[in-house]
């Protein structure tokens, strides 16, 4: 077992620049608190692992299966609300609210659906984008259920010290992602959902006279991608131990986009990779003399993305550094001259 | 008895436009039949009504007993009667492969166990049948117009339907590929196994314009204008119909 992990390791993750990379960084993850264990840096990789599994999720519904929601923030602000209100009435500790929580926001994915299910493009991103606005006032108008503009504090905290809290968080990122990476993978040899979200993105009428069920499978899409920002918002909540109003505001639904546009829409990787170099820049920007600045700057920053490279930096990078064999189509190393499984030139490859 | 496959009295009208008016015909399980008529008689407005992707004004369509009529179109693929887009609809950023793959998918032809593992040999023997193997693994957009057609027609058997329904397969292709698409008809309809693909001899209703090719394979064919059919019949029958002439080349007008 060890062995064919190692030799998994030794042929399919070291001769592929992209997979060496994604090691290389979650070891780096995992090594965190050894460089640095002061209490701020280590909030903010942490905050950036929540962020991770919500710019995910939004990528999930939006980049893979096209619904594109300009109110994921209803998902994270329901998981939020929803654990914290778990707690304040039943007790429940943060183990159990987050997950319930999540299914809340599920069920809340399932609820925007369903309207949303008429429309299409546009019309829909507008419709979700009223959803979190809606909630945000639902909660302002029960302040002795919800806090109102206070909110609701002393939550449970995840664990003891920074430390606890940062692994919990980067353990059930590392989690989230890869099962929102296994549903998404259209070349998955046991999962259909990856073919079936790009089908419906790509052409719904044709999914439909193709005989899948694009009803189903889209309100699957608003669960999970509802499950997911619903986990984001109660890690949030009890790292933070008080959930706001802010959870809903629409700048998060937003940042959610700005992510994964600058990471890459439609990879997965994209996303956390745009999360773990834009928050963190943007967090080390406050305390210096350009910290006024900062939206301005990450304004910019996405602008110059979206004219020069519109898929996205993670996927630029990957692209440039990897090469697909026309044959078998593994991934080899754009420097190799012949793929490394069956020897096919890949020359031709790089001048098309 | 019932037959295999019955439309009834179908109407469809656009605000005051009937596209389709009052229809109605039956197809026998092994029959080829196919559809003419000018452009702008109905046809494929008719075959969309069928597939579920407009809903008819009145009538019903009947399939295999059941009434099928306003059906979602994924139920309709499901009960086995799959249908081609006059205009192409690919999944333009996915793989061909991928294309005929999400046919593959349907709940119908997926056996327990089988799952996703066999869906990629049996797509690619999709792809062998309508014969553009050598371009699965580039992305549908890539494809030219003819190629697009035959993957719509790859499209349409990977779920294994028992009547399909071509709306122009010969559209946008030379005389020798249209010879070959006809071809590979005929073999489908002779049913039996592709490989993987299991073709269930499938009845078939095709609407083409090209009518030498065309009456060369069907058993019966339909002639539509101004949404209704003017005539029936096999294709001997159909040529000679005064009415089908007069409807394609028009009214003979005296010369004075």
């Amino acid at each position: 077992m060890l062995k064919r992990r190692l030799n998994d390791f030794r042929w399919g993750v070291l001769p592929v620049p992209g997979r060496l990379m994604a090691v290389i960084f979650f070891v780096f993850l995992f090594v965190f608190p050894l460089i640095s264990d002061a209490r701020y840096p280590l909030l903010i990789v942490t905050l950036a692992c929540i962020y991770a599994i919500f710019a995910v999720s939004w990528d999930l519904l939006s980049g893979y299966t096209g619904q594109v929601n300009f109110g994921h923030a209803l998902f994270f602000g329901v998981g939020a609300y929803g654990s914290a209100l778990l707690y304040k009435y039943l007790g429940l500790p943060p183990w159990a609210t987050i997950p319930l929580g999540a299914l809340i926001a599920a069920l809340a994915g399932v609820v925007t659906c369903l309207p949303a299910l008429r429309l299409r493009g546009p019309y829909l991103s507008l419709l979700t984008l009223a959803f979190p606005l809606l909630l945000s006032q639902v909660a302002r108008a029960f302040p002795e259920v919800t806090g109102g503009y206070i909110g609701i504090r002393g939550l449970p905290a995840l664990a003891a010290s920074p430390i606890g809290r940062y692994y919990v968080c980067l353990i059930v990122m590392i989690v989230s992602v890869l099962i929102m990476w296994k549903l998404t993978d259209a070349g998955s040899k046991n999962v259909r959902t990856g073919l079936i979200f790009h089908a419906i993105r790509e052409d719904e009428i044709t999914a439909r006279a193709t005989g899948i069920n694009t009803i189903r499978y889209k309100i699957l899409a608003f669960a999970i991608g509802g499950f997911f920002g619903g986990i984001a918002g109660g890690l949030f909540g009890h790292l933070l131990r008080t959930v706001g109003l802010g959870v809903f505001a629409i700048s998060l639904s937003f940042q959610a986009i700005i992510w994964v546009v600058f990471g890459g829409i439609v990879s997965i990787y994209g996303p956390v990779i745009g999360v773990f170099v834009l928050y963190p820049l943007v967090e080390l920007m406050q305390g210096t003399a350009i910290g006024e600045y900062r939206n301005l700057i990450m304004a910019v920053i996405v602008i110059l993305i979206l004219c020069f490279m519109p898929e996205g930096i993670a996927v630029r990078i990957r692209d440039k550094i990897e090469r697909q064999c026309p044959r078998c189509k593994l991934s080899n190393a754009a420097w190799r001259r012949e793929c490394r499984a069956c020897s096919a030139s890949l020359r031709h490859v790089a001048d098309g | 008895m019932a037959s295999f496959f019955e439309v009834e009295n179908l109407t469809k009208r656009f605000g005051g436009l009937v596209a389709v008016d009052n229809v109605s015909f039956r197809i026998e399980r092994d029959e080829i039949v196919g559809l003419i008529g000018p452009n702008g008689s109905g046809k494929t407005t008719l075959v969309r009504c069928i597939i579920g992707i407009l809903s008819p004004t009145s009538g019903t369509v009947k399939f295999k007993g059941q009434d099928i009529t306003r059906w979602r179109p994924w139920k309709v693929v499901q009960a086995g009667l799959a249908g081609t887009f006059q205009v192409v609809k690919p999944f333009r950023r996915l793989p061909v492969i991928a294309n005929v793959m999400v046919g593959c998918l349907c709940p119908r032809v997926t056996r327990r166990g089988e799952w996703v593992k066999s869906t990629q040999i049996k797509a690619r023997d999709a792809l062998e049948f309508v014969g553009i193997m050598d371009r699965a693994l580039e992305p549908a957009s890539n494809l030219s117009h003819g190629d697009l057609k035959r993957l719509e027609v790859a499209r349409a058997i990977a779920t294994e339907p028992e009547l399909l329904i071509l709306d122009e397969p010969f559209g946008g292709l030379n005389p020798a590929e249209t010879e070959l698409v006809a071809k590979s008809m005929k073999r489908l309809h002779k049913g039996g196994r592709f490989g993987r693909l299991h073709s269930e001899g499938p009845a078939m209703l095709i609407i083409e314009h090209k009518l030498s090719e065309l009456m060369k394979i069907v058993d019966k064919v339909i002639v539509l204008n101004y949404g209704k059919i003017i005539a029936y019949g096999t294709p001997e029958e159909i040529i000679r119909d005064p009415q089908v002439i007069e409807a394609y080349t028009g009214k003979e007008v005296p010369v004075a």
